[in-house]
Protein backbone atom coordinates (compact mmCIF):
# COMPACT_ATOMS: atom_id res chain seq x y z
CA UNK A 1 0.00 0.00 0.00
CA UNK A 2 1.09 3.14 -0.65
CA UNK A 3 1.73 5.84 2.27
CA UNK A 4 -0.50 8.65 0.36
CA UNK A 5 -3.44 6.16 0.02
CA UNK A 6 -2.88 5.02 3.72
CA UNK A 7 -2.72 8.80 4.29
CA UNK A 8 -5.71 9.57 2.46
CA UNK A 9 -7.94 6.49 3.21
CA UNK A 10 -6.84 6.52 6.57
CA UNK A 11 -7.43 9.71 7.43
CA UNK A 12 -11.10 10.36 5.28
CA UNK A 13 -12.31 6.77 7.15
CA UNK A 14 -11.21 8.46 10.98
CA UNK A 15 -12.48 11.13 10.00
CA UNK A 16 -16.15 9.36 9.20
CA UNK A 17 -15.49 7.22 12.42
CA UNK A 18 -14.56 10.57 14.57
CA UNK A 19 -17.89 12.19 12.82
CA UNK A 20 -20.43 8.99 13.91
CA UNK A 21 -18.86 8.28 17.00
CA UNK A 22 -19.16 11.80 18.50
CA UNK A 23 -22.68 12.33 16.74
CA UNK A 24 -23.55 8.93 18.09
CA UNK A 25 -22.04 8.99 21.84
CA UNK A 26 -20.26 6.09 21.32
CA UNK A 27 -18.62 4.80 23.82
CA UNK A 28 -18.44 1.36 25.28
CA UNK A 29 -17.45 2.38 28.74
CA UNK A 30 -20.83 4.30 29.01
CA UNK A 31 -23.02 1.47 26.89
CA UNK A 32 -21.84 -1.15 29.28
CA UNK A 33 -21.68 0.89 32.37
CA UNK A 34 -24.96 2.37 32.15
CA UNK A 35 -26.54 -0.95 32.09
CA UNK A 36 -26.12 -1.54 35.38
CA UNK A 37 -25.28 2.29 36.93
CA UNK A 38 -28.83 3.62 35.36
CA UNK A 39 -30.55 0.56 34.51
CA UNK A 40 -30.48 2.69 30.74
CA UNK A 41 -29.53 0.40 27.37
CA UNK A 42 -29.60 2.71 24.60
CA UNK A 43 -26.03 2.76 23.94
CA UNK A 44 -25.33 -0.87 24.80
CA UNK A 45 -28.18 -1.29 22.31
CA UNK A 46 -26.24 0.58 20.13
CA UNK A 47 -22.89 -1.55 20.26
CA UNK A 48 -25.31 -4.69 19.48
CA UNK A 49 -26.66 -3.33 16.46
CA UNK A 50 -23.28 -1.84 15.06
CA UNK A 51 -21.98 -5.46 15.96
CA UNK A 52 -24.64 -6.94 13.56
CA UNK A 53 -23.99 -4.91 11.04
CA UNK A 54 -20.78 -5.44 10.79
CA UNK A 55 -21.23 -8.83 10.85
CA UNK A 56 -23.48 -9.17 8.07
CA UNK A 57 -21.19 -6.50 6.11
CA UNK A 58 -17.62 -8.50 7.06
CA UNK A 59 -19.75 -11.54 5.82
CA UNK A 60 -20.95 -10.88 2.28
CA UNK A 61 -18.02 -8.98 1.50
CA UNK A 62 -15.51 -12.35 2.84
CA UNK A 63 -17.71 -14.25 0.82
CA UNK A 64 -17.35 -12.45 -2.09
CA UNK A 65 -14.09 -12.62 -1.55
CA UNK A 66 -13.64 -8.43 -1.11
CA UNK A 67 -11.63 -9.00 2.48
CA UNK A 68 -10.15 -11.57 4.04
CA UNK A 69 -11.46 -12.36 7.53
CA UNK A 70 -9.01 -11.37 10.68
CA UNK A 71 -10.26 -13.84 13.07
CA UNK A 72 -7.69 -13.68 16.45
CA UNK A 73 -5.94 -16.51 17.83
CA UNK A 74 -7.70 -17.73 21.24
CA UNK A 75 -5.60 -16.52 23.80
CA UNK A 76 -6.78 -17.80 26.99
CA UNK A 77 -4.83 -15.52 29.69
CA UNK A 78 -4.64 -12.68 27.50
CA UNK A 79 -8.22 -12.09 26.57
CA UNK A 80 -9.70 -12.91 30.54
CA UNK A 81 -6.99 -10.46 32.35
CA UNK A 82 -6.43 -8.46 29.33
CA UNK A 83 -10.43 -7.96 29.04
CA UNK A 84 -10.95 -7.42 33.05
CA UNK A 85 -7.93 -4.71 33.15
CA UNK A 86 -9.14 -3.15 29.94
CA UNK A 87 -12.92 -3.00 31.26
CA UNK A 88 -11.36 -1.32 35.35
CA UNK A 89 -9.02 0.80 33.72
CA UNK A 90 -11.89 2.46 31.16
CA UNK A 91 -14.20 3.56 34.27
CA UNK A 92 -11.30 5.32 35.87
CA UNK A 93 -10.27 6.61 32.51
CA UNK A 94 -14.17 7.99 31.72
CA UNK A 95 -13.88 6.27 28.27
CA UNK A 96 -12.98 3.45 26.27
CA UNK A 97 -10.22 3.49 23.54
CA UNK A 98 -12.93 4.75 20.87
CA UNK A 99 -14.89 7.14 23.55
CA UNK A 100 -11.48 8.62 24.57
CA UNK A 101 -10.09 9.74 20.97
CA UNK A 102 -13.55 11.26 20.21
CA UNK A 103 -13.58 13.13 23.28
CA UNK A 104 -10.40 14.95 22.32
CA UNK A 105 -11.76 16.63 19.32
CA UNK A 106 -14.94 17.75 21.68
CA UNK A 107 -11.77 19.26 23.62
CA UNK A 108 -11.94 17.66 26.26
CA UNK A 109 -8.60 17.61 27.93
CA UNK A 110 -8.88 15.25 30.18
CA UNK A 111 -9.46 12.72 27.82
CA UNK A 112 -6.48 13.74 25.56
CA UNK A 113 -4.45 13.21 29.66
CA UNK A 114 -6.17 9.21 29.29
CA UNK A 115 -5.17 9.43 25.54
CA UNK A 116 -1.52 9.45 26.69
CA UNK A 117 -1.57 7.25 29.53
CA UNK A 118 -3.48 4.59 27.13
CA UNK A 119 -0.37 5.51 24.65
CA UNK A 120 2.16 5.02 27.42
CA UNK A 121 0.31 1.96 28.79
CA UNK A 122 0.23 0.63 25.62
CA UNK A 123 3.81 0.68 24.23
CA UNK A 124 5.03 -0.32 27.94
CA UNK A 125 3.34 -3.34 27.32
CA UNK A 126 4.37 -3.97 23.72
CA UNK A 127 7.81 -3.48 23.64
CA UNK A 128 9.11 -1.51 27.21
CA UNK A 129 8.69 -2.42 31.16
CA UNK A 130 5.58 -4.33 31.12
CA UNK A 131 6.37 -6.88 28.14
CA UNK A 132 6.86 -9.76 30.52
CA UNK A 133 4.32 -9.49 32.26
CA UNK A 134 1.94 -9.58 29.18
CA UNK A 135 4.33 -12.45 27.44
CA UNK A 136 3.67 -14.65 30.72
CA UNK A 137 -0.39 -13.52 30.59
CA UNK A 138 -0.64 -14.71 26.77
CA UNK A 139 1.87 -18.34 27.58
CA UNK A 140 -1.84 -19.98 26.47
CA UNK A 141 -3.62 -20.31 23.11
CA UNK A 142 -6.50 -22.65 22.34
CA UNK A 143 -6.47 -23.65 18.63
CA UNK A 144 -5.70 -21.34 15.94
CA UNK A 145 -8.50 -19.04 14.82
CA UNK A 146 -11.12 -20.31 17.05
CA UNK A 147 -14.69 -19.17 16.46
CA UNK A 148 -17.81 -19.97 18.18
CA UNK A 149 -18.64 -22.59 14.89
CA UNK A 150 -14.88 -24.35 15.49
CA UNK A 151 -11.76 -23.44 13.70
CA UNK A 152 -12.28 -20.69 11.44
CA UNK A 153 -13.19 -21.99 7.68
CA UNK A 154 -12.41 -19.38 4.78
CA UNK A 155 -15.47 -20.54 3.25
CA UNK A 156 -17.97 -21.62 5.99
CA UNK A 157 -17.08 -18.68 8.72
CA UNK A 158 -18.57 -15.41 6.48
CA UNK A 159 -21.43 -17.53 5.37
CA UNK A 160 -21.96 -18.55 9.59
CA UNK A 161 -21.86 -15.04 10.01
CA UNK A 162 -24.37 -13.82 7.20
CA UNK A 163 -26.34 -16.51 8.73
CA UNK A 164 -26.27 -15.41 12.14
CA UNK A 165 -26.22 -11.91 11.72
CA UNK A 166 -29.50 -11.78 9.87
CA UNK A 167 -31.14 -13.61 12.47
CA UNK A 168 -29.95 -11.44 15.12
CA UNK A 169 -31.13 -8.54 13.06
CA UNK A 170 -35.04 -10.21 12.61
CA UNK A 171 -34.66 -10.38 16.75
CA UNK A 172 -33.51 -6.77 16.75
CA UNK A 173 -35.91 -5.84 14.70
CA UNK A 174 -38.46 -7.56 16.34
CA UNK A 175 -38.10 -6.65 20.12
CA UNK A 176 -36.72 -3.13 20.01
CA UNK A 177 -37.75 -1.73 16.25
CA UNK A 178 -41.33 -2.72 16.21
CA UNK A 179 -42.32 -1.25 19.54
CA UNK A 180 -40.84 1.74 18.36
CA UNK A 181 -42.91 1.48 15.09
CA UNK A 182 -46.25 0.90 16.92
CA UNK A 183 -45.53 4.05 19.53
CA UNK A 184 -45.00 6.77 16.35
CA UNK A 185 -47.84 4.95 14.32
CA UNK A 186 -50.12 5.54 17.38
CA UNK A 187 -48.70 9.17 18.38
CA UNK A 188 -48.95 9.68 14.44
CA UNK A 189 -45.45 10.84 14.23
CA UNK A 190 -43.81 10.65 10.89
CA UNK A 191 -41.72 7.04 10.85
CA UNK A 192 -38.40 9.18 9.62
CA UNK A 193 -38.62 12.71 10.10
CA UNK A 194 -37.46 13.66 7.05
CA UNK A 195 -38.12 17.58 7.54
CA UNK A 196 -34.93 18.80 8.64
CA UNK A 197 -31.88 16.44 7.41
CA UNK A 198 -29.69 19.00 7.59
CA UNK A 199 -30.50 19.56 11.56
CA UNK A 200 -30.69 15.68 12.15
CA UNK A 201 -27.24 14.37 10.85
CA UNK A 202 -25.14 17.68 12.02
CA UNK A 203 -26.78 19.29 14.92
CA UNK A 204 -28.33 17.01 16.75
CA UNK A 205 -27.06 13.60 18.99
CA UNK A 206 -28.06 9.84 16.96
CA UNK A 207 -30.60 8.07 18.18
CA UNK A 208 -29.13 4.98 19.28
CA UNK A 209 -30.17 2.44 16.07
CA UNK A 210 -28.90 5.45 13.71
CA UNK A 211 -25.62 5.50 15.81
CA UNK A 212 -25.03 1.89 15.63
CA UNK A 213 -25.81 1.48 12.07
CA UNK A 214 -23.56 4.08 10.91
CA UNK A 215 -20.93 3.05 13.12
CA UNK A 216 -21.29 -0.69 12.11
CA UNK A 217 -21.42 0.84 8.50
CA UNK A 218 -18.18 2.78 8.77
CA UNK A 219 -16.57 -0.46 10.20
CA UNK A 220 -17.26 -2.12 6.83
CA UNK A 221 -16.17 1.01 4.62
CA UNK A 222 -12.78 0.98 7.24
CA UNK A 223 -12.29 -3.06 6.05
CA UNK A 224 -12.35 -2.29 2.67
CA UNK A 225 -10.52 0.38 2.30
CA UNK A 226 -7.51 -1.27 4.14
CA UNK A 227 -8.02 -4.62 2.42
CA UNK A 228 -7.22 -2.22 -0.48
CA UNK A 229 -3.30 -2.21 0.41
CA UNK A 230 -0.71 -4.56 1.21
CA UNK A 231 2.17 -5.10 4.14
CA UNK A 232 2.44 -2.95 6.94
CA UNK A 233 0.60 -0.50 5.76
CA UNK A 234 -2.77 -1.91 4.97
CA UNK A 235 -3.71 -5.48 3.85
CA UNK A 236 -6.66 -5.81 5.40
CA UNK A 237 -8.16 -5.80 8.94
CA UNK A 238 -10.73 -4.38 11.70
CA UNK A 239 -10.29 -0.51 12.85
CA UNK A 240 -8.57 -0.44 15.97
CA UNK A 241 -7.68 2.83 18.60
CA UNK A 242 -5.04 1.82 20.13
CA UNK A 243 -2.22 0.52 17.85
CA UNK A 244 -3.09 4.07 15.81
CA UNK A 245 -2.04 5.77 18.85
CA UNK A 246 1.01 3.65 19.41
CA UNK A 247 1.94 4.10 15.84
CA UNK A 248 1.69 7.98 16.05
CA UNK A 249 3.83 8.09 19.11
CA UNK A 250 6.74 5.78 17.54
CA UNK A 251 6.61 7.85 14.57
CA UNK A 252 6.93 11.38 17.08
CA UNK A 253 10.11 9.50 19.16
CA UNK A 254 11.60 7.16 16.68
CA UNK A 255 10.59 8.59 12.95
CA UNK A 256 8.54 5.49 12.51
CA UNK A 257 6.98 6.02 9.30
CA UNK A 258 2.78 6.73 10.16
CA UNK A 259 1.10 4.13 8.97
CA UNK A 260 -2.91 3.78 8.52
CA UNK A 261 -3.74 3.23 12.13
CA UNK A 262 -1.89 6.47 13.01
CA UNK A 263 -4.06 8.24 10.17
CA UNK A 264 -7.41 6.83 11.78
CA UNK A 265 -6.47 8.50 14.70
CA UNK A 266 -5.53 11.86 13.54
CA UNK A 267 -9.04 11.58 11.30
CA UNK A 268 -11.35 10.70 13.76
CA UNK A 269 -9.83 13.39 16.29
CA UNK A 270 -10.68 16.02 13.30
CA UNK A 271 -13.82 14.00 12.62
CA UNK A 272 -15.02 14.56 15.84
CA UNK A 273 -14.08 17.69 16.04
CA UNK A 274 -15.73 18.76 13.21
CA UNK A 275 -18.94 16.98 14.05
CA UNK A 276 -18.60 18.95 17.92
CA UNK A 277 -17.86 22.16 16.05
CA UNK A 278 -20.66 22.27 13.95
CA UNK A 279 -23.39 20.77 16.85
CA UNK A 280 -22.27 23.66 19.20
CA UNK A 281 -20.41 20.67 21.21
CA UNK A 282 -16.43 22.17 20.65
CA UNK A 283 -15.29 23.55 23.82
CA UNK A 284 -11.79 23.38 25.23
CA UNK A 285 -12.23 22.26 29.35
CA UNK A 286 -10.68 20.56 32.00
CA UNK A 287 -12.10 18.57 35.07
CA UNK A 288 -12.52 20.59 38.14
CA UNK A 289 -9.62 18.95 39.80
CA UNK A 290 -6.11 18.06 39.29
CA UNK A 291 -7.56 14.25 41.23
CA UNK A 292 -9.76 13.66 38.00
CA UNK A 293 -6.63 14.16 35.74
CA UNK A 294 -4.33 12.00 37.70
CA UNK A 295 -7.10 9.34 38.00
CA UNK A 296 -7.45 9.79 34.18
CA UNK A 297 -3.91 8.93 33.34
CA UNK A 298 -3.84 6.14 35.47
CA UNK A 299 -7.18 5.08 33.67
CA UNK A 300 -5.83 5.11 30.09
CA UNK A 301 -2.53 3.46 31.56
CA UNK A 302 -4.36 0.45 32.89
CA UNK A 303 -6.31 0.40 29.60
CA UNK A 304 -2.97 0.34 27.85
CA UNK A 305 -1.91 -2.42 29.07
CA UNK A 306 -5.73 -4.28 28.63
CA UNK A 307 -5.28 -3.57 25.12
CA UNK A 308 -1.97 -4.91 23.85
CA UNK A 309 -2.67 -8.02 26.51
CA UNK A 310 -5.89 -8.68 25.35
CA UNK A 311 -4.47 -7.94 21.24
CA UNK A 312 -6.89 -5.17 21.12
CA UNK A 313 -8.65 -2.39 22.80
CA UNK A 314 -12.44 -2.34 22.79
CA UNK A 315 -12.93 -1.49 19.20
CA UNK A 316 -10.93 -4.52 18.00
CA UNK A 317 -12.28 -6.91 19.58
CA UNK A 318 -15.98 -6.13 20.17
CA UNK A 319 -16.56 -3.96 16.82
CA UNK A 320 -13.59 -5.75 15.08
CA UNK A 321 -13.53 -9.64 15.98
CA UNK A 322 -17.02 -10.02 17.47
CA UNK A 323 -18.81 -9.50 14.07
CA UNK A 324 -16.53 -12.74 13.24
CA UNK A 325 -17.99 -14.84 15.65
CA UNK A 326 -14.02 -14.91 17.38
CA UNK A 327 -14.30 -17.04 20.94
CA UNK A 328 -11.41 -14.18 21.63
CA UNK A 329 -12.98 -11.58 20.69
CA UNK A 330 -16.34 -12.59 22.59
CA UNK A 331 -13.90 -13.30 25.76
CA UNK A 332 -12.73 -10.15 25.65
CA UNK A 333 -15.72 -8.52 25.05
CA UNK A 334 -17.46 -10.22 28.17
CA UNK A 335 -14.19 -9.77 30.49
CA UNK A 336 -14.21 -5.71 29.39
CA UNK A 337 -18.17 -5.77 30.57
CA UNK A 338 -17.40 -7.06 33.57
CA UNK A 339 -14.66 -5.59 34.49
CA UNK A 340 -15.94 -2.05 33.47
CA UNK A 341 -19.05 -3.50 35.68
CA UNK A 342 -16.65 -4.39 39.36
CA UNK A 343 -15.32 -0.77 38.78
CA UNK A 344 -18.56 1.47 38.69
CA UNK A 345 -20.02 -0.57 41.41
CA UNK A 346 -16.84 0.31 43.48
CA UNK A 347 -16.69 3.99 42.35
CA UNK A 348 -19.82 4.68 42.48
CA UNK A 349 -22.41 2.35 43.37
CA UNK A 350 -21.30 1.17 46.66
CA UNK A 351 -21.04 4.51 48.64
CA UNK A 352 -24.77 5.00 47.40
CA UNK A 353 -27.60 5.29 50.30
CA UNK B 1 -39.91 32.17 35.90
CA UNK B 2 -39.40 29.42 38.83
CA UNK B 3 -37.63 29.62 42.02
CA UNK B 4 -34.73 27.85 41.59
CA UNK B 5 -33.77 26.11 45.05
CA UNK B 6 -30.69 24.96 44.35
CA UNK B 7 -27.85 24.68 41.70
CA UNK B 8 -25.91 21.92 40.72
CA UNK B 9 -22.48 22.82 38.84
CA UNK B 10 -21.24 19.79 36.65
CA UNK B 11 -18.99 21.85 34.41
CA UNK B 12 -16.06 20.00 33.54
CA UNK B 13 -17.03 16.87 34.95
CA UNK B 14 -16.31 14.17 33.24
CA UNK B 15 -18.37 10.67 32.33
CA UNK B 16 -20.51 9.67 34.56
CA UNK B 17 -20.14 11.80 37.32
CA UNK B 18 -22.95 14.57 36.25
CA UNK B 19 -25.70 11.74 35.87
CA UNK B 20 -24.27 10.34 39.50
CA UNK B 21 -24.19 13.72 41.20
CA UNK B 22 -27.69 14.96 39.60
CA UNK B 23 -29.11 11.41 41.17
CA UNK B 24 -28.01 11.60 44.25
CA UNK B 25 -28.81 15.45 44.81
CA UNK B 26 -32.49 14.91 43.57
CA UNK B 27 -32.81 12.00 46.68
CA UNK B 28 -32.28 14.64 49.34
CA UNK B 29 -34.28 16.99 48.14
CA UNK B 30 -37.96 18.22 49.34
CA UNK B 31 -40.95 18.07 47.13
CA UNK B 32 -41.59 21.29 44.89
CA UNK B 33 -38.38 21.96 44.69
CA UNK B 34 -36.51 23.07 41.40
CA UNK B 35 -32.61 21.88 40.84
CA UNK B 36 -30.78 23.69 38.01
CA UNK B 37 -28.05 21.56 36.70
CA UNK B 38 -25.49 23.36 34.70
CA UNK B 39 -23.22 20.52 32.15
CA UNK B 40 -20.91 20.96 29.64
CA UNK B 41 -20.98 17.61 28.71
CA UNK B 42 -23.01 16.57 25.47
CA UNK B 43 -24.27 13.11 26.31
CA UNK B 44 -25.29 13.46 30.28
CA UNK B 45 -27.13 16.72 28.63
CA UNK B 46 -29.38 14.28 26.53
CA UNK B 47 -29.26 12.05 29.36
CA UNK B 48 -30.02 13.27 32.66
CA UNK B 49 -33.59 14.61 31.85
CA UNK B 50 -34.49 10.97 30.84
CA UNK B 51 -33.02 10.00 34.16
CA UNK B 52 -35.03 12.55 36.24
CA UNK B 53 -38.14 11.75 33.86
CA UNK B 54 -37.99 7.65 34.80
CA UNK B 55 -37.37 9.15 38.37
CA UNK B 56 -40.87 10.93 38.02
CA UNK B 57 -39.45 13.99 38.37
CA UNK B 58 -40.62 16.76 35.90
CA UNK B 59 -38.22 18.18 33.70
CA UNK B 60 -38.88 22.06 32.97
CA UNK B 61 -36.85 23.08 30.63
CA UNK B 62 -33.54 22.24 29.00
CA UNK B 63 -31.78 25.35 27.55
CA UNK B 64 -28.57 25.26 24.92
CA UNK B 65 -26.93 28.10 27.01
CA UNK B 66 -23.38 28.29 24.69
CA UNK B 67 -21.25 26.17 23.00
CA UNK B 68 -21.44 23.11 25.11
CA UNK B 69 -23.30 24.64 28.01
CA UNK B 70 -26.67 23.19 28.80
CA UNK B 71 -28.81 24.35 31.87
CA UNK B 72 -31.44 21.99 32.84
CA UNK B 73 -34.35 22.60 35.49
CA UNK B 74 -35.86 19.87 37.18
CA UNK B 75 -38.97 20.33 39.31
CA UNK B 76 -38.68 17.76 42.07
CA UNK B 77 -41.64 14.73 42.52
Amino acid sequence: MDFLYAMIGGLIVGALFGFVLQSGRFCMNSAFRDIILLKEFKLAKAVVIAIVVEMVGFGIFAAAGVITLSVKTFNVGGSIVGGLVFGIGMVLAAGCASGTTYRVGEGMMGSLVAAIGLTSGALATAYGLFKPAKDAIQSVTVGTKLTVFGEYDAVLTPVLMIIVGIILAVVIFFFWGLPGFKNKRASDEPLIKTDDVVTQVFKKGYPYWVAGITVGIVGIVGYLVNAGGTGALGGGGTLGITGGWMDLSLYLTTNDAVAWAGFIILGLILGSFISALIAGEFKLRIPKDGKTLLIQLIGGLIMGFGAVTAAGCNITNVLGGVPQLSIHSIVVGACIMLGCWIMTYLLFMRKED
Amino acid sequence: MVDITDTLDCSGDVCPYPDVKSKRKVKKMKSGDVLQILIDYPLSAERIPETMESLGHEVLSVEKTGNSAWTILVKIK
